[in-house]
């Protein structure tokens, strides 16, 4: 008898030739976990919740909710009877009900269940009120969205996918959206799993995050290990959140660069001194200060709020990303000097 | 077990489209019997005759279809003009009348003595107008019949495409230069093409197969051909060789058509950049030239042959008092329903088969058994008795059973099956177009939340398609009560509607006796008609 509430053990989840996802194995443990599955469009995670669900058949391995096998090659629980929920992405309420209906659908399910969420609970939570008594083409591709997703979670499922939940959400309402979102899925223990491109959401909402790249599972952990301990460069590229560049172990704690010098910190990994390796450096590695003696050229500044984002030019051209509260005393233009704080410590150092 | 593999509803789906396609299949298998001397004379004398006649008819037809459906939906859809609105609806109701009662009409009017004669001579007096009435008979009498009885095909796709294409179109083409004229024929006509080829082909098919109007004007075409093998020379094997040519022809059509579009798309696939258009309105001139032209095509395609057979229905109220109008009225009303009925509930469940197994066989078969609708009905009668008397005398016979064939030739069963395998692309497509507009992720959230596939099916799908199954069980009527070939050969004896009825007095040469049931034919398709358009015609 396995532990784990879901486990999905060397699936090939398969829609066609080109997508296509190899040997997936990851397993949520805990009843009310929720995973987040990130990656580039058409790479293949929405058929790894298509087949999860039972709409696609797995090409090989084998799905298991609550210890019941739901998918192998033997074995394949037709969609209606798996009691798993999947939120897809173009919403499809069904046109001919208004929304109050195409949400107490989804009640009707679990009527018999005690800890099923109530209609009402989840119109207010979601803000439907204005548009309960609105059939699908009336209201927004947000509003549908949002109705999609009170469907799905009055179904109180033993498994939710949600696929791009909030991706027709409005900016200034996914926020609050998202918070609810964990609050319900918390509150009712719902296990759910999480198809999105936001990497800012998957962290958010994700207990597991997993990335998919060049059809297979790159990397499953959680999500601050998934942004600061990335197993490879491919997910380093895909998450776009630094770069690289080359340097020598000079010793058990320091490496030197030949742009930004001595650089010291701990090593996830270790490396023998001398070794050349590919030095990730994220935007919040490296500190301002106008009085450092190493200085950088600023080619752009984004204003992203709280903080500017300045990239910045090394000796030998690579252009580095790095943070600065946007409170900071005074801005720095293009084509300026930009000083950065010596010596330089980086907390934990990810080296490919 | 997978949700693509083998169910009930596969089963289903796969045994209906096998039942309709046998017909085919047996008119294909045909192709490979001997047939009689008959052939080799036919060859040598008529056959060249039959598909010249039908060639001449088949392009007269598509040509005065094409001018008029395109040029009527053009002006309706693009202009105003007094009475735009009323002819918008008014130009379908052609769809009303029969070609053989238009045939009918036609004749009473022109002929020696007729309407035309009686109407000048009561306005003028006495006089030799006989010679100065033009005579609408033989192979051109059969191209007007048929062109203003189906232009309304062309006009009503035509229309719905013209109805589609968004203001930005035009206002493209205003932006690169392009006059009124060369955006009509560069943007205009080019985006309606789907629909106009689409009018064109039904016309095509409807030309070819037409029997009532080509035999009451002595035309000889292959289905007259057809009919004159299995009737005259009892040869069924050449009457399906025949039909086989005939079927080949029309497929041919289809396939040239497709090569030419290549992969050209003629819409837009999401709604976005949608504008409606803006009407334009026509200065007094060209706007009473525009009234003119839709007024004559009203009235030339309805109001002409219902104003004729009233005009008989008064002045020989003997014809009225004899015909027994209610047993007429309950015959084609049983037809109706139980052919509409059986129809609609067979291709809801070989749609739901195929939608819910995406099984490409059975996908190919249903495509194939919906061809029925491009064979003449004469045709498909007598593959139909063909099938039951081979069936009967090898296998029935074979077990010591009782036999089939009064169960299925002259019976209602049998003509309801034949109907069945006429109109099933009707209903099929009507409920497979409904079926295109529910996205398939609708039914796998309903799976999703727990619905079975019976109870997707009634509970998702059969609301949301309610309007569309009255609109095809309205369109199944209208052509059941116009459908003349297949009740003639397939009906119970003394089992007689308002079409058999009509055709029988005026083979008889009793026009004036055909009158009253033709009206009534007309007047009882006309109220589903316009009942139809509240659907068809919604803006």
């Amino acid at each position: 008898m396995s532990k784990n509430f879901l486990e999905i053990k060397d699936v090939t989840f398969e829609a066609s030739k080109v997508n296509k996802v190899h040997n997936v194995s990851f397993n949520i443990e805990k009843e009310g976990d929720i995973v987040c599955l990130l990656g580039p469009s058409g790479i293949g995670k929405t058929t790894i919740l298509r087949s999860i669900a039972g709409l696609t058949n797995i090409k090989s391995g084998k799905i298991v909710l609550k210890n019941k096998v739901i998918s192998s090659d033997k074995i394949h629980i037709e969609p209606e009877n798996r009691n798993i929920s999947l939120s897809f992405q173009d919403n499809c309420l069904f046109p001919h009900y208004n929304v109050l209906k195409n949400i107490q659908f989804g009640a009707e399910r679990n009527k018999k269940k005690k800890q099923t969420i109530s209609t009402e609970e989840i119109i207010k939570f979601l803000n439907l009120e204005k548009i309960k008594d609105k059939f699908p083409h009336q209201i927004s591709a947000g509003e549908a969205q949002r109705a999609a997703l009170a469907r799905s979670l009055v179904t109180k499922p033993d498994l939710l996918l949600l696929d791009e939940p909030l991706s027709n959400v409005d900016q200034s309402f996914k926020e609050e959206i998202q918070v609810k979102l964990k609050q319900i899925l918390t509150e009712h223990k719902i296990t759910t799993i999480i198809v999105t491109h936001d990497s800012y959401e998957a962290f958010y909402l994700g207990t597991k995050c997993g990335i998919i790249l060049d059809e297979q599972l790159k990397q499953f952990d959680d999500p601050y290990n998934v942004y600061h301990f990335p197993n490879s460069v491919e997910v380093v590229s895909f998450l776009n959140r630094g770069i690289l560049i080359p340097a020598k172990v000079t010793g058990e704690n320091s490496l030197e660069s030949v742009d930004l010098g001595i650089i010291t910190g701990n090593f996830i990994k270790h490396y023998p001194k001398g070794s050349d390796v590919q030095l990730l450096l994220q935007p919040e590695d490296l500190e301002h200060d106008d009085q450092s003696s190493l200085k950088l050229e600023v080619v752009d500044r984004k204003f992203r709020g709280t903080n500017f984002i300045y990239t910045l030019k090394t000796a030998s051209n690579k252009l580095i990303p790095v943070f600065v509260h946007s409170h900071h005393i005074h801005q720095h233009q293009v084509d300026e000097k930009f000083g950065i704080k010596l010596p330089i410590n980086i907390d934990h150092i990810v080296c490919f | 077990m997978g949700i693509k593999n083998f169910n009930i509803w596969y089963v289903s789906s796969f045994l209906i489209s096998i039942a309709v396609a046998i017909p085919i299949l047996t008119i294909c298998a045909g192709f490979f019997e001997n047939t009689s001397n008959y052939y080799s004379i036919l060859k040598d004398t008529f056959l060249f005759d039959y598909i010249n006649h039908s060639l001449i008819l088949l392009m007269g037809v598509l040509f005065l279809t094409f001018i008029i459906g395109v040029g009527a939906a053009y002006l309706v859809s693009f202009y105003n003009f007094p009475g735009s609105n009323f002819f918008k609806w008014a130009l379908i109701l052609s769809f009303a009348v029969p070609p053989y009662i238009y045939a009918y009409s036609l004749t009473a009017f022109f002929e020696n003595y007729g309407t035309a004669f009686s109407i000048l001579t009561n306005l003028f007096g006495e006089g030799e107008y006989n010679k100065h009435i033009p005579k609408m008979d033989g192979m051109f009498g059969a191209i007007i019949s048929l062109t203003f009885s189906l232009f309304g095909y062309v006009y009503i796709l035509t229309r719905a495409s013209f109805h589609y294409q968004s203001q930005n179109l035009i206002d493209l083409g205003k932006n690169l230069g392009f006059s009124k004229n060369k955006s009509f024929f560069k943007i205009i006509l080019p985006s309606a093409r789907p629909a106009i080829v689409a009018g064109l082909s039904l016309v095509a098919m409807e030309t070819l197969s037409d029997f009532g109007t080509v035999d009451f004007f002595n035309v000889s075409t292959l289905t007259t051909g057809i009919y004159n093998a299995w009737i005259s020379f009892d040869d069924l094997s050449l009457a399906n060789r025949l039909s086989f040519f005939l079927l080949i022809f029309i497929l041919g059509l289809f396939v040239l058509e497709n090569f030419s579009r290549k992969k050209a798309q003629y819409h837009s696939p999401t709604k976005s950049g949608f504008k409606s258009k803006t009407l334009i309105n026509l200065d007094r001139s060209k706007s009473t030239l525009v009234v003119i032209f839709c007024s004559f095509i009203f009235f030339a395609s309805f109001m002409f042959p219902v104003l004729q057979m009233f005009y008989w229905t008064i002045i020989f109220p003997k014809h009225f008092n004899d015909l027994n109008i209610l047993s007429l009225f309950i015959n084609t009303g049983i037809l109706v329903l139980l052919a509409s009925s059986v129809l609609i509930t067979f291709a809801f469940i070989s749609n739901y088969g195929n939608r819910v197994t995406k099984s490409k066989l059975l996908e190919a078969l249903t495509t194939f058994s919906i061809s029925g609708y491009a064979i003449p009905g004469v045709i498909l009668a007598v593959a139909f008795i063909s099938f039951v008397a081979w069936f009967d005398n090898t296998v029935v016979q074979y077990f010591g059973f009782k036999t089939i064939k009064t169960i299925f030739i002259g019976s209602i069963l049998g003509l309801i099956s034949v109907y069945f395998v006429r109109f099933y692309s009707l209903a099929c497509n009507g409920i497979k177009s409904g079926y295109l507009k529910i996205n398939y992720s609708i039914d796998e959230s309903a799976y999703l939340l727990g619905y079975s596939k019976f109870k997707t099916f009634k509970n998702i799908h059969f609301p949301y398609l309610r309007n569309s199954i009255l609109l095809i069980g309205l369109l199944i009527a209208i052509e059941i009560i116009k459908e003349l070939p297949i009740t003639l050969i397939m009906r119970p004896f003394n089992f007689e509607t308002f079409a058999t009825t009509a055709y029988i007095y005026a083979s008889q040469d009793l026009l004036e006796a055909a009158a009253v049931p033709s009206l009534f034919l007309i007047l009882i398709t006309s109220t589903f008609i316009l009942i139809t358009s509240r659907y068809t015609l919604r803006d």
